[in-house]
């Protein structure tokens, strides 16, 4: 039994939190919009998060990547109006955007896992540093506040999506499932390819689990992380981006915030341990929509929104606690 | 009455029968040297001594009184005090912290600092250290913290000094300073129990010496009674039996490796070494001698500051285990669960780990991988079930048996084994020693490092004997005895 929830603990908490809504609210929590709201809700935070599951395997922790999205998201608008007012179609703008908010979040990512990987400087202060920084660039680049995209068909990106057929909305709409779910689903389905078949992969598990032994088994334990550091920062920038898309603008001092700590719950619910080693994409994906169905939860209870942050700590502490054993028994 | 006693002391683990009926007694003010080949005991009867153990039976004696020691802590306020090779103080205290830490003088409930300096100060002047209470530990060199510790255990008025090979890191004016302070302890009457592997000290220093061999007391010696090659005969003297393979006659192969001039800092300085191929070379020494560390120099996993490497006649620079193993250098390590195996990774994952290109094609063939862990499985007759279980389950003789697939994995063309059969059951290491050799049939060159005599005389053709960095002395053919080595590791040969 108990090893059976180290195992599973996550999925045995989603299906019960599941089981409450149902029976409480079956019908309203049940409807097509409802199912996908929840799940598109956090996309952002889940393509991150998915990256996150890879530094968090090597035994890292990237604090950066909320101010990260807005730096992200700032270049990306920024490249968009450039463009755009340069006289390029809005597809080719919005395509030159994309490529400006994975370049950044590639770059700042790289910037990272060199500093950690070569400087040998703990992770978790190199991204409290960038943390800072790169909020502050963000910043100056927005001049303190919001960048509008003037391309208005961006905003098709964030909003657009493939229509369910037959599912229609409360209003009476085509339910779409968004651009950005299906940009959820595909990264954790190519993560979960790289982390189980890939030489990547398996060096990411190996340097996790004992860095001086990956080392002694030929293994260039630096360049694993760098590479892992700098996949979750080109996650970051298409989450940037898709999230820029959504508002069709940055707010610079206000996209992202709490990114960080949303992802790295979500990892360490999803049954990663933070040590290194050990983990799993789709307990990932579960931590990410565990977390959305809470606050969906307690917004559909009427619960007051300041007691948010105490059920989701409760529920961060429960998962490790379930699944610690193992590891601390060695 | 002895101060210290132990009587009829037996300690069996689950593998080993550690120490077998020991009876040895400890005089007042006598200095009494401890020595024996490593797995003789020793490390366990001080163990016992020093409250860290309990014996499966038998009795420790104090003063001629049987006591239960329950603790280091309750074996220091009986007046037994161990001083680790392994230094216990702590950097970021002051002298006078560490010297009175966990039993600090107070005042009113608060620590005393001028009381407790006053007498560290007092302590550090018995052995005649020259820096004040007040010094901060980090900057003290390792003689400096050894004489903290010394105070340390002074200051809980100890009677019986337990000290584990405290020279090995001193150089040699520390050296006869400690030799000093040890004799002035022994004129207080305080009992010196003096472990090392360093037979002219024990020679110099002890007034008697007692033997242990495979944990048992072979006997004790007075001064003056005994010499050096009579001390390292009765370390070593065994029946070696059938237990190794027959000994090969070495082909003249080609060199494969070279090393010229290496220097290791701290740890080698200007060793020469070449291995052919087809080639068995041990690599002796004693625990600290620099062997391990040169080996990893060799393969790029620790720095080489000087000399010059040739694989196949080729000058190479390897900054890495990884261009290592792309010239055909392996390096089995002798710290299976940290370095050698990643712990948490399964049979397979460690197997392929240091090969995995080959398995990718470009994605890793999940079948590929087990088809190959499968032969090794069959060729060194690895007793595992489930291949996808963690190598943690294994038993170090299997754990090892991967370790080394894991490196026979890339092919390689020098083989360095680093104490290949520790913590491997008896079973298990002949199969070793018969993997070794047929390696070698098959043209590969092995080095083999191992503080085991036996197991270095019994397998190689030629030894290489170091001391302290350096190489004392190369044996071949005949010569290849466990008294020779041990001289000469010891530094006593002529």
């Amino acid at each position: 039994m108990r090893k059976f929830l180290q195992e599973y603990g996550v999925l045995v908490a989603f299906v019960v939190l599941l089981a409450i809504n149902v029976a409480t609210r079956g019908e309203s929590f049940l409807q097509a919009e409802n199912v996908r709201n929840l799940l598109s809700q956090n996309a952002y935070v889940g393509i991150i998060a998915i990256g996150m599951t890879f530094v968090v395997m090597t035994a890292g922790i990237d604090l950066s990547v909320g101010s990260m999205v807005a730096v992200c998201g700032a270049a990306c608008v920024l490249v968009l109006n450039k463009q755009a007012g340069g006289g390029a179609s809005d597809s080719a703008a919005i395509f030159a955007a994309f490529f400006g908010a994975v370049g950044v979040g590639t770059l700042a990512g790289a910037l990272n896992g060199v500093t950690i990987a070569y400087g040998k400087v703990a992770p978790f202060v190199v991204t409290l540093a960038g943390l800072a920084a790169f909020r502050s660039i963000a910043l100056v680049l927005g001049e303190g506040g919001e960048i509008r995209s003037e391309v208005l068909s961006f905003q098709d990106i964030g909003f657009g999506g493939i229509d369910v057929p037959f599912l229609r909305t409360a209003v009476g709409q085509p339910l779409t499932i968004y651009w950005s779910l299906f940009a959820f689903l595909a990264v954790a389905l190519l993560a979960s390819f790289v982390l189980n078949t890939t030489r990547f992969g398996r060096y990411v598990i190996a340097v996790g689990a004992n860095e001086r032994a990956a080392k002694y088994s030929a293994i260039n334990a630096q360049t694993v992380k760098v590479a892992a550091y700098t996949m979750l920062g080109a996650l970051v920038g298409l989450a940037g981006f898709l999230n820029a898309a959504r508002m069709n603008s940055v707010g610079t001092g206000s996209a992202g915030t709490f990114y960080e700590l949303d992802a790295i719950a979500a990892v360490v619910i999803g049954g990663t341990s933070l040590r290194g080693g050990k983990g799993r994409i789709w307990g990932t994906v579960v931590g990410v929509v565990l977390l959305t169905l809470i606050s969906n939860m307690m917004t559909a209870f009427r619960i007051d929104t300041n007691w948010q942050g105490l059920v989701r700590g409760g529920v961060i502490l429960v998962a490790v606690l379930l699944q610690r054993g193992s590891k601390a028994s060695e | 009455m002895p101060r210290l006693e132990v009587r009829d002391v037996t300690m069996q683990f689950p593998a080993v029968r550690a120490l077998d009926g020991v009876s040895l007694s400890f005089e007042p003010g006598e200095v009494h040297g401890v020595v024996g080949e490593n797995g003789a005991g020793k490390s366990t009867l001080m163990r016992i001594l020093s409250g860290l153990q309990r014996p499966t039976s038998g009795q420790v004696l104090i003063d001629g009184a049987v006591v239960e020691l329950h603790g280091v802590r309750h074996a220091l306020s009986l007046g037994i005090a161990m001083i680790h090779q392994e230094l216990d103080v702590i950097d970021d205290l002051t002298v006078a912290e560490n010297v009175f830490l966990g039993s600090e003088p107070r005042r009113f409930g608060l620590v005393d600092k001028k009381a407790m300096n006053e007498r560290t100060g007092e302590l550090l002047q018995r052995v005649g250290a020259a820096f004040p209470p007040q010094t901060s530990v980090a900057s003290l060199s390792i003689a400096g913290k050894q004489l903290v510790e010394i105070a340390k255990a002074l200051s809980h008025e100890a009677r019986a000094l337990i000290m584990d090979e405290p020279t090995a890191v001193l150089t040699e004016r520390e050296t006869e300073s400690l030799f000093r302070l040890i004799g002035e302890l022994r004129a207080q009457g305080v009992t010196v129990i003096y472990i090392s592997h360093r037979l002219a000290e024990v020679e110099q220093l002890c007034d008697r010496v007692t033997v242990l061999r495979d944990g048992r007391l072979v006997g004790t010696l007075d001064k003056g009674a005994f010499d050096l090659s009579q001390l390292a005969r009765m370390m070593v003297g065994r029946e070696l039996g059938d237990f190794y393979p027959d000994k090969r006659s070495p082909g003249e192969g080609r060199v494969v490796l070279e090393v010229k001039g290496a220097f290791v800092q701290g740890f080698a300085s200007g060793v020469d070494l070449q291995v052919r191929a087809g080639e068995i070379v041990g690599l002796a020494g004693l625990v600290g001698s620099g062997r391990t560390e040169l080996a990893e120099a060799i393969v790029g996993a620790r720095k080489l500051s000087g000399g010059q490497i040739r694989v196949e006649g080729a000058v190479q620079s390897i900054g890495s285990v990884k261009k290592a193993s792309k010239l055909g250098i392996a390096y089995v390590s002798e710290d299976r669960k940290n370095l050698g195996l990643v712990l948490g990774m399964d049979v397979i994952e460690n197997t392929t780990l240091a090969n995995l290109g080959a398995y990718c094609r470009p994605l890793i063939s999940k079948k590929a991988e087990r088809d190959a862990t499968e032969a090794w499985k069959k060729e060194l007759d690895v007793r595992a079930g489930d291949l996808r279980a963690d190598i943690l389950y294994l038993s170090g003789g299997n754990q090892q048996k991967v370790a080394v697939a894991k490196w026979l994995e890339t092919r390689p063309k020098v083989l360095i084994l680093d104490e290949p059969t520790r913590g491997v059951d008896v079973g298990a290491k002949r199969e070793i020693y018969a993997l070794i050799q047929r390696l070698a049939d098959e043209g590969l060159a092995c080095i083999v490092i191992s503080s085991e005599l036996p197991e270095i005389v019994g397998v190689c053709e030629r030894v290489i004997v170091m001391r302290e960095g350096r190489i004392a002395g190369e044996l071949s053919g005949k010569e290849i005895t466990e008294e020779n080595i041990m001289l000469q590791a010891a530094g006593v040969a002529a």
